[in-house]
């Protein structure tokens, strides 16, 4: 359907009449003359009621799928017309969301029909790889293309050394990774990386060593009545973001006691300013205020003795660290947080209950984070908010028909028996399971191995990671690299091949949210209009790089449905019927049950422990020697990267809600909105408190350099009331160099001149530690 | 004859501007560029204003999402030399493309910046809504889905959706809402009749404070806010 000109429309009289001739009529009768007077009363308006006449009735499907612009994974339904997707909205029957979606949703459109996307396999033609150097991409077919890759993979095999195969997992459904790791396990290499260690993985480390769970936390936001969020961006970054917007607004407004919400953090943060009480904090030291609330909550025995004395352990040793080592006057002295404040906050959060303290990124993404993580999650077994109603709770997972076992081959065995290229589970980082960052040093040392080919799903980290201009440089350093994703991003920019993948509005998938919600929830991707270009999903380039690699790698991918539609089934088929998932796109587990103590916790003890059994038995395991305080939560103060004497600030690298989190930038509705704080959209600032601004002598509005000892970056200054003194926030998300209109040349990324640190224990990087000094451009 | 309104409530607002988004992606809005905004040329029908106040710690953002007021004292219509802008009998203030004569008055006259000129030739997207609304298509292009270069445009309360429910006998403010409204993740807004009594809108403004944006000048927005 072409759509008319609005203005050089007939009129029904026959009059042919538009805006041009109206000012030309205008300009003859003389401009005193008013528009009625020209008409004539006889013109309607255009939005009266319409005369009766016949509407060809639309052809309209709204067809049920689900969302990947963040990782949260929505249930949306996609309104299609004429052959087009138009509109996105939630899925009624989700009850993660409740039938809502956050905006990054919306922007699905525009990922959909963004002019930036690949639409033919491309091959490098210029041997020379760098930021800036043009690739000279020449279009391939899909058959050359895939016969080169497993022409390449069978070579590695046959050298018995598939741990050489490096694959990187971006943003993808939960059914491609389950492939991805599949494929993996089938060739025999342990060095499957995802994104994880850029983000959660201290907050999970946090929560092994109190509950021996390696995963995130839910909470119970229907029933709580008070939360204390430690760095957490509730409303711009948090997962699963749809689910707290609505949480939110049921919280204020829809039960009878209005949540109280308090929020921890450096930065006046929007979640910060929709919140009842922000308390600026001295970056990186929010485990001395978690240990500090404790050490009011114990002396004034204020905690939960009932579930402290029956379902924890190691309480006395925790009891006397709190009481000796966090007074509020010490603590004030570390945070900066007032000892009055400090107490008032420990006996609201004790007193009101059912109470909540969440961990979020400013709070422990640092080289002390695992144990900021532990110390917020012993705040909620103190109040006794483990497993009840309005407090932590357990997400259930999804029990999937279950993958048959994988006949290994003596290479398969071989490559898994090498070390991971990111050195998880070494002495370095002894309880990660992925460190992402890592690959980049791992890969210029060429240690513990070199590699020959690497696989990128989805992956951006070039963008993401702290320190990225290493990534930039180790990519180069690929013998081949393969990047399947629909856009030109950054990482792809390093390949030898690029793969076009179907966008998420174009499968078949399955996907589950990130804990939020406590029972199971599975959603359906399913294609909402053909597919575009000559795009293939990434589950059917597995199956078909699988099939024709052969041996135990094909072996592996028989019977799983064949394609992405096939595999959703397969794996699904236990759970509902085909046809009703189609028809609902989400599948609901059982309502939540609480306080299961008995078969909750993995702890030595069977119990929530503030000393830590299983930290201990790790230590041992590696023969690591620490103290006592290494299975305790604590406080250590961070470690910064660049001195003090020459870089007085420190940067904060946070994330707005804009950010969509596919590798791209390129959509001009996520742009046009970027800073609502600022009011101001298709940009970055450096943010610094006003004083500090002064004294620097910066001029409002005026271009600075922030410079670490990694590098500088420009960008204007803005002023503001809601920065700590001595911190610099910039919002990451922009900085895009590679293709795309909406993006490219916009702002600049921070992680420019992040340094690289982790915490040691998760491998997780650290992204706040990096000190830097403003000056005027 | 209802009077529609709408009560948006900021202690249950969350800022996240789907909001805006949505009425974008209903409305076929054009989006802006980085020039756009530099120049104050990129518009919105329904956006959020940040308002910022106090000194450090004790600073104070607040986050006001801004639809058109659709005040029933309209400076707006009193202004506009060519009829274009006028209210309809429900109280939405509208604005007729076909004689709209771009000569701006009216963003002038209205205090709450809620009138955007659209200086370019509406591009086509592949996500434009092109069956809006429905019915009118036989009749002629109003007002969606194609606009043009030199009109004044704003939000419509998305009148086209209350028209259809109306025809097909649905309740208007349940089970058909503007855009904004049904987009807002936290439940922040409520739309409705604000002259019966019973609707969600009357019985909320009935129950707790709320304010109108500049009261003073005595323009009678409908749109409400209620505080934190």
């Amino acid at each position: 359907m072409k759509s008319e000109d609005a203005v050089s429309q007939k009129k029904p009289g026959g009059l042919k009449f538009d805006r041009r001739t109206f000012i030309k009529l205008s300009a003859l009768t003389g401009a005193a003359i008013g528009a009625g007077q020209v008409l004539g009363p006889a013109i309607t308006h255009s939005s009266d009621p319409v005369p009766p006449g016949a509407a060809a009735p639309l052809d309209e499907k709204w067809i049920n799928t689900s969302c990947i612009n963040c990782p949260a994974r929505c249930a949306i339904k996609v309104r299609v017309t004429g052959g087009k997707a138009v509109k996105i909205t939630g899925n009624p029957l989700s009850r993660v969301s409740e039938g809502k979606v956050c905006p990054r949703a919306y922007v699905g459109l525009q990922v959909l029909y963004d002019q930036g996307r690949i639409n033919s396999p491309l091959k490098r033609t210029n041997a020379q790889k760098g930021k800036g150097v043009d690739p000279k991409w020449a279009p391939v077919s899909w058959e050359e293309a895939l016969d080169e890759i497993v022409r390449r993979l069978q070579a590695i095999r046959q050298k018995e050394e598939p741990h050489k195969l490096l694959l990187f997992s971006g943003l993808n459904t939960r059914s491609s990774e389950d492939l991805i790791a599949r494929f993996a396990e089938a060739y025999g290499t342990p060095n499957l990386v995802s994104g994880d260690a850029l983000e959660a993985e201290t907050l999970k480390a946090g929560n092994w060593m109190a509950d021996g769970r390696y995963g995130d936390a839910a909470y119970d936001l229907d029933n709580t009545n008070y939360i204390l969020a430690f760095g957490a961006d509730i409303l711009e970054s948090s997962r699963p973001l749809a689910r707290l917007l609505r949480k939110w607004g049921k919280m204020r407004r829809e039960k009878p006691n209005r949540t109280k919400i308090v929020v921890i953090n450096p930065r006046y943060s929007l979640t910060a300013a929709k919140a009842d009480w922000w308390a600026p904090i001295n970056p990186g030291t929010d485990a001395a205020l978690a240990m500090a609330l404790a050490h009011v909550i114990i002396r004034e025995n204020l905690y939960d003795s009932a579930f402290v004395s029956r379902w924890t352990a190691g309480f006395d040793a925790y009891r006397k660290l709190a009481l000796d080592e966090y007074s509020p006057e010490e603590v004030a002295k570390i945070t900066g947080v007032d000892a009055d404040d400090i107490r008032k906050m420990a006996r609201e959060f004790a007193g009101t209950r059912p109470a909540i303290a969440i961990g979020g990124r400013e709070a422990v993404d640092w080289t002390n984070g695992s144990y900021t993580a532990y110390a917020i999650a012993c705040l909620n077994a103190l109040v006794g908010s483990i497993d009840v109603p309005g407090g932590v709770i357990y997400q259930e997972g999804v029990k999937f028909s279950p993958l048959p076992g994988i006949a290994e081959d003596g290479i398969v065995k071989k490559g898994k028996s090498q070390p991971a290229l990111d050195l998880r589970k070494t002495a370095k980082y002894p309880l990660a399971e992925v460190v992402t960052n890592q690959i980049p040093e791992s890969l210029l040392k060429g240690e513990p191995y070199p590699v020959e080919m690497a696989i990128g799903f989805n992956s951006n980290f070039n963008m993401l990671a702290p320190g990225m201009e290493k990534w930039d440089e180790a990519l180069g350093k690929i013998p081949f690299y393969v990047h399947i994703a629909p856009f030109v991003s950054e990482m792809a920019f390093a390949a030898d091949l690029i793969l076009p993948a179907t966008t998420y509005l174009e499968e078949w998938a399955y996907d589950f949210s990130p804990p939020g919600s406590g029972f199971a929830e599975l959603k359906l991707k399913q294609p909402v209009i053909p597919r575009r270009g000559k795009n293939r999903p990434i589950p059917e380039v597995i199956f078909e790089i699988a099939k024709k690699t052969g041996g135990v790698v094909a072996n592996a991918f028989v019977g799983l449905g064949d394609n992405a539609e096939g595999f959703v089934k397969y794996r699904t088929a236990s759970l509902l019927s085909w046809k009703e998932f189609v028809e609902t796109g989400v599948w609901i587990g059982n309502d939540y049950e609480y306080r299961k103590y008995e078969r909750l916790f993995a702890t030595p003890s069977k119990k929530f422990e503030f000393y830590s059994g299983n930290m201990k038995a790790l230590f041992a395991a590696k023969q690591l020697a620490a103290g006592d305080l290494s299975f305790l939560p604590h406080y250590a103060a961070p470690k910064f990267i660049g001195e003090a004497s020459a870089f007085p600030l420190v940067l904060l690298p946070y994330q707005p809600l804009m950010v969509v989190e596919n590798g791209s930038q390129n959509y001009p509705w996520a742009q046009e909105a970027f800073l609502p704080m600022c009011g101001v959209g298709w940009q970055v600032f450096a943010e610094m408190n006003t004083d500090t601004a002064k004294k620097l002598g910066l001029k409002n509005g005026g271009f600075v350099w922030v410079e670490s000892a990694a590098g500088k970056i420009r960008a204007k200054v803005k002023f503001s009331e809601g920065i700590h003194p001595e911190v610099v926030a910039m919002a990451t998300g922009q900085g895009h160099w590679s293709y795309g209109k909406w993006q490219t040349g916009i702002g600049v990324n921070p992680n420019e001149i992040t340094g690289l640190d982790y915490d040691s224990l998760s491998g997780q990087s650290a992204f706040f530690n990096t000190r830097v000094k403003v000056y005027k451009a | 004859m209802p009077r529609w309104g709408m009560v948006i409530d900021l202690d249950k607002c969350v800022g996240c501007q789907a909001c805006t988004v949505a009425c974008k992606a209903e409305n076929n809005v054009p989006h802006g560029s980085p020039e756009e905004q530099q120049e104050r040329r990129d518009f919105f029908w329904n956006k959020m204003i940040a308002a910022t106040s106090g000194r450090y710690p004790s600073v104070k953002t607040e986050l006001i999402p801004m639809p058109c007021m659709h005040c029933d004292k309209a400076p707006c219509v009193t202004v506009c030399p060519a009829e274009a802008t006028y209210r309809r009998a429900d109280g939405i203030i509208v604005q007729d493309f076909r004689r709209c004569i771009g000569c701006k008055y009216c963003i002038v006259a209205c205090p709450y910046g809620a009138r955007n000129f659209n200086g370019k030739e509406q591009e086509e997207k592949e996500y434009s809504r092109h069956d809006l609304p429905p019915d009118r298509k036989s009749w002629g292009p109003w007002p969606f889905p194609t606009r043009t270069h030199g009109v004044v445009e704003k939000c419509t309360f998305c009148f086209h959706r209350i028209d259809q429910g109306l025809k097909e006998g649905k309740k208007i403010g349940t089970e058909v809402v503007p855009a904004c409204v049904e987009a807002c993740p936290s439940g922040a807004r409520i739309f409705g009749d604000m002259d019966d009594p019973k609707s969600n809108v009357s019985r909320t403004l009935a129950s707790r404070d709320s304010f109108q944006l500049r009261e003073e000048l005595s323009t009678h927005p409908k749109v409400y806010y209620l505080p934190k």
